[in-house]
């Protein structure tokens, strides 16, 4: 299956890690990568709530350049992408005079129009269910050794469902079976749908970091060895932020924070060099060497 | 049918919590409302839960099923009974209970209260050329907003004010859009400088567990991003939160890509940001926080910045940049098992709906 890869600003910038492990598995799961080169930033919703019709017009120009490679699936790797250009293109394809004004100023820059043919979706639902999910795993064959892993969805690859719609926002199930597929156990609690705290972290840290904490604690709670994320924000959070809640509560937490990638990746053999588990700022290496345990 | 439920008594006498299990007989068209009568009637006459209307209009009856809020009087219990699930019924979240599922409404009420919830047209007396006379264009922007029956579902989850319990919230913030938006209020800028409050439109951390709760379709984060459009749109962008959201608008059509590197500074301001430095270089140690130079720039970003030129002369800044694009959104029907039906038909008002029969 040929996508158009849409990487966003993280997996470009401080989660090189996530764009590197997910461009080495992709391939390995029969998914190849076309990527776009002309986009921009999606606007993370704050372009969204600062300047909306600018915000628009850039998903528009994203979903453009898709279309314009002849795919028909734009493959996100980031919840907050995922649903920025979601919600863009369920406008775009839902009104036709709005897609024609936006068309129009697409093309007076030098950019593509938007004919609206393109579906949104992310890694994680290409790889959790079909023949993804069958790909997935023969490929996993180092598998996980029944590694504790809990899942943390992140809220914007869930909510609101209208846009997302791919499982129940409250029950979901998509990270439990690909964890399931690499041979890992999935750990259930009950913050692994809630917010991470990330939009907010620097306009309030206080708010964010008592919504950041309840996932952490939690799946520390249920015996977690490690969390997954389909999302780079999250994993922004979770990883490099864990210290504050650590100065704040005094605990050590020292929780593993994996990139959806990374997990898929480990289990099924990436190199190092793909992996890059140096750039976290919590130590994975427990995991590792629970991995290369006889 | 035979309708099996678990509720969670709270008594406040003697401060104790217990989940009941009942079993009742229901006719096939029940509500998890009619179900709680039916409960009430014959088997337990001590079980308290608020209603009025029965038919989604008065907000009364808001409630959890499995930890989702929703309207009592709206959530049909036949496909639940079909699938041989057994609910667990509880108080709604984010306020405290009274007894079993009644929830002290109090700290809501105040918060709507905050955001001056009247018209304030300037004016006390009718004036002398009479009415105003308003069109349907006019009063669109604020449609969705309008439709709130203040019910809680969507405050029941929210994630920020979970954490920091004086958020003004969705339903207040989506109250005060109601105004704002409104072309007949005169205190607009009053009114966002109120609700520019520390714990008002930047504390809302973009959950949208609001939007999924919301029975009536308001979508109270899409308000606050309406907020924060108009907010920012009149120039109210002191909040750190304005700040951080005005800074990814200069990096697109600077850069293409976000500016992460200078994200703080131009957030926090640079004394926040030098005090931030040794968690700064613990991240930048692990390649978290890149060198601004050179940037990295998306090829053909002049295109970007043309837009930008393009679309801020186009007359659809602020909030009317969000509401152009909701006729779409509106169409995105749920079918019975909180799926999309993708292709679901337009629906215009005033016309019987394609699937009326059947
Ligand atoms: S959501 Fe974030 S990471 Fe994704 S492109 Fe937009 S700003 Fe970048
Ligand atoms: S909303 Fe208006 S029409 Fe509906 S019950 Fe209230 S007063 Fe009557
Ligand atoms: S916005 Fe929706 S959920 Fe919130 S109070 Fe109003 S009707 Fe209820
Ligand atoms: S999106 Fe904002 S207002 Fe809505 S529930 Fe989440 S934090 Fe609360
Ligand atoms: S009883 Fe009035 S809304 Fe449910």
């Amino acid at each position: 299956m040929r996508v158009a890869y849409y990487k966003g600003c993280l997996a470009s910038l401080s989660a090189k890690e996530l764009d590197s492990s997910t461009q080495a598995l992709a391939p390995r799961l029969g998914i190849e990568l076309e990527e776009l080169e002309s986009v921009t930033c999606c606007g993370a919703g704050d372009i969204h709530e600062a300047e909306p019709d600018y915000y628009l017009h850039l998903n528009a120009r994203i979903l453009a350049y898709a279309e314009a490679t002849g795919c028909e699936t734009l493959m996100t790797i980031c919840n907050v992408c995922t649903l920025n250009l979601r919600q863009a293109n369920f406008q775009l394809q839902g009104d036709d005079a709005l897609r024609v004004r936006v068309s129009e100023n697409l093309e007076k820059v030098g950019a593509p129009p938007y004919g609206g043919t393109v579906e949104v979706k992310h890694l994680l639902w290409l790889i959790a269910e079909g023949d993804g999910y069958e790909r997935l795993k023969q490929v996993a064959h180092k598998g996980l050794k029944g590694l504790k892993v809990a899942p943390f969805y992140g809220c914007q690859i869930l909510r609101p469902s209208k846009l997302l719609g791919f499982e129940d926002p409250d029950r979901p199930w998509s990270l439990e079976a690909i964890i399931e597929a690499c041979g890992g156990e999935p750990v259930d609690y009950p913050a692994k749908v809630k917010c991470c705290g990330f939009p907010i972290i620097q306009a309030r840290e206080e708010t964010a970091l008592g919504e950041l904490i309840q996932p952490v604690q939690q799946s520390i709670e249920a015996g977690a060895d490690a969390m997954v994320t389909p999302c780079p924000l999250c994993h922004l959070s979770l990883d490099a932020w864990q210290s504050k809640l650590e100065a704040q509560t005094g605990q050590r937490f020292e929780m593993p924070i994996l990139h959806l990638s990374q997990l898929v990746g480990v289990a099924a053999g990436l190199e190092d060099s793909e992996l890059k588990f140096k750039r976290h700022v919590v130590s994975v290496e427990p995991v590792l060497e629970k991995l290369e345990a006889p | 049918m035979d309708v099996a439920l678990k509720i969670w008594r709270y008594d406040p006498d003697s401060g104790e919590r217990e989940l009941r299990h009942f079993e009742v007989e229901a006719p096939e068209w029940a509500c998890l409302l009619d179900v709680l009568d039916i409960v009430k009637d014959q088997v337990d006459g001590t079980l308290a839960y608020r209603k009025s209307c029965r038919m989604m209009i008065c907000g009364s009856c808001g409630m959890r099923m499995d930890g989702r809020a929703v309207l009592a009087c709206k959530e049909r219990m036949k496909p639940i009974v079909e699938r041989g699930h057994v609910p667990v019924v509880s108080a709604m979240g984010n306020m405290p209970v009274l007894k079993d599922l009644v929830v002290d409404m109090q700290p809501f009420w105040t918060k709507i209260r905050t955001m001056k919830p009247w018209l304030d047209t300037g004016y006390e007396e009718v004036p002398e050329h009479g009415e105003f006379i308003h069109s349907q264009e006019e009063m669109n922007p604020i449609h969705k907003e309008a439709l709130c029956i203040m019910c809680g579902c969507c405050v029941s989850e929210c994630n920020s004010m979970e954490s920091d319990p004086e958020f003004f919230g969705p339903a207040a913030l989506a109250k005060g859009f109601r105004f704002v938006g409104d072309p007949r209020d005169r205190t607009k800028i009053e009114r966002l400088e109120r609700y520019n409050d520390e714990h008002g439109i930047w504390d809302c951390t973009r959950c949208y567990f609001c939007n999924e709760r919301c029975p009536k379709g308001v979508d109270p984060r899409d308000a606050i991003a309406k907020l924060g459009a108009e907010s920012i749109r009149v120039g109210i962008d002191r909040d750190m939160g304005a700040k951080h959201a005005k800074w990814f608008v200069h990096s697109a059509k600077t850069t293409g890509w976000l500016r992460e590197t200078e994200l703080v500074p131009k957030t926090q301001g640079v004394a926040a940001a030098i005090k931030e430095t040794k968690f700064a270089l613990n991240l930048f140690k692990h390649g978290k926080v890149p060198l601004p130079f050179p940037p990295h720039v998306a090829k053909n970003v002049q295109e970007a910045r043309a837009l930008h030129e393009l679309v801020g002369a186009q007359g659809r800044d602020g909030a009317a940049g969000i509401v152009q694009g909701e006729r779409a959104l509106a169409r995105i029907e749920h079918t019975e098992h909180g799926g999309v039906q993708r292709d679901a038909p337009a629906v215009t008002p005033g016309e019987p709906t394609p699937h009326a029969e059947g």
